[in-house]
C-alpha cells in the first residue's frame, strides 16, 4: 500500500505499471484503519490473529465493504 | 502443534515483538535462542510455525525475520519516528500502523508512490494530524497474502 499526492498520480502509477486501479483511502480513513487492525498488543499470550468473521467485522466498520474489500 | 510448541512460539513471538518495539530492531535467530535459552533449532522451528500462521514473515533465504507487522526489520521507504526511535513499515498502512502498535506520536516521512515527492504524516495524540494524499490498495483484501512482499 502506498501514499500518493493525488488521485491522477495513482492512476498514472497503474498506467506505468500495467496494473489495474485498486481502492483508494484518505490519510484520515487509512489511520483509522491501521489503529484499529494494529492496537492490539502482540506481546500478549491472548494474541491471535483474527479470523475471517472478525476481519470482515473490522473492515465493514470501517465502511470498507464491496468486492474490493472481501475475503471470500 | 503439541503444548510444548505453542508455549515456544508464544515466546518467541513476545521475544521478537519487545525487541522490534522497545528496542527498534528485530532480533536474529541466535539473539533469540541466548534470550531465551532455547536451541537454534527450536527459535527457528518456531518462526516458521509462526510464518505458517501468518503471524510474522521470514526472509526467503535466511529465515530471520523480515516483518513482525507493522514493523520491518529492514529498511523501507517508510520511516517512521516514534518514542525517540527509527523505525520501519512496510508500506504506509503499516506506517501507520506503528504509532497505533506503540501508542505514540510519530512522524511518518516516506514519498509519493509515483513520482517520489517527499510526503509526511503525523500522528499526535491519537490523532492524524490533517494531511493531503490518497493511500492506494492494489491488491484485492481477499488476495493480501498472496504475496505480502510486494504487498
Amino acid at each position: 500500500m502506498l501514499l500518493f499526492r493525488s488521485e491522477e498520480h495513482v492512476e498514472r502509477w497503474c498506467r506505468a505499471w500495467s496494473l489495474p486501479r485498486g481502492a483508494t483511502l484518505s490519510p484520515e480513513t487509512a489511520w483509522r484503519l491501521a489503529r484499529a487492525w494494529y492496537s492490539a498488543d502482540r506481546r500478549e499470550r491472548a494474541w491471535r490473529r483474527r479470523t475471517v468473521d472478525e476481519t470482515e467485522a473490522l473492515l465493514a466498520g470501517l465502511g470498507l465493504t464491496g468486492p474490493f474489500w472481501a475475503l471470500r | 502443534m503439541d503444548s510444548d510448541d505453542a508455549e515456544v512460539d508464544f515466546q518467541v513471538r513476545a521475544a521478537v515483538y519487545d525487541s522490534v518495539m522497545t528496542g527498534g530492531a528485530a532480533p536474529l535467530v541466535d539473539e533469540l535462542a541466548a534470550q531465551l535459552g532455547l536451541a537454534r533449532g527450536q527459535v527457528s522451528a518456531a518462526l516458521e510455525r509462526l510464518a505458517a500462521g501468518r503471524a510474522l514473515v521470514l526472509q526467503h533465504e535466511s529465515r530471520e525475520v523480515l516483518m513482525a507487522n507493522p514493523f520491518s526489520a529492514v529498511p523501507t521507504p517508510f520511516a517512521v519516528r516514534a518514542a525517540g526511535k527509527l523505525y520501519y513499515g512496510n508500506c504506509i498502512w503499516d506506517a501507520l500502523g506503528i504509532p497505533a502498535a506503540l501508542g505514540a506520536d510519530a512522524r511518518i516521512d516516506c514519498s509519493c508512490g509515483c513520482c517520489g515527492e517527499a510526503m509526511s504524516l503525523a500522528v499526535d495524540g491519537d490523532a492524524l494530524q490533517p494531511a493531503d494524499g490518497v493511500v492506494h490498495f492494489a491488491i484485492p483484501a481477499h488476495r493480501w497474502w498472496d504475496d505480502i512482499v510486494f504487498n
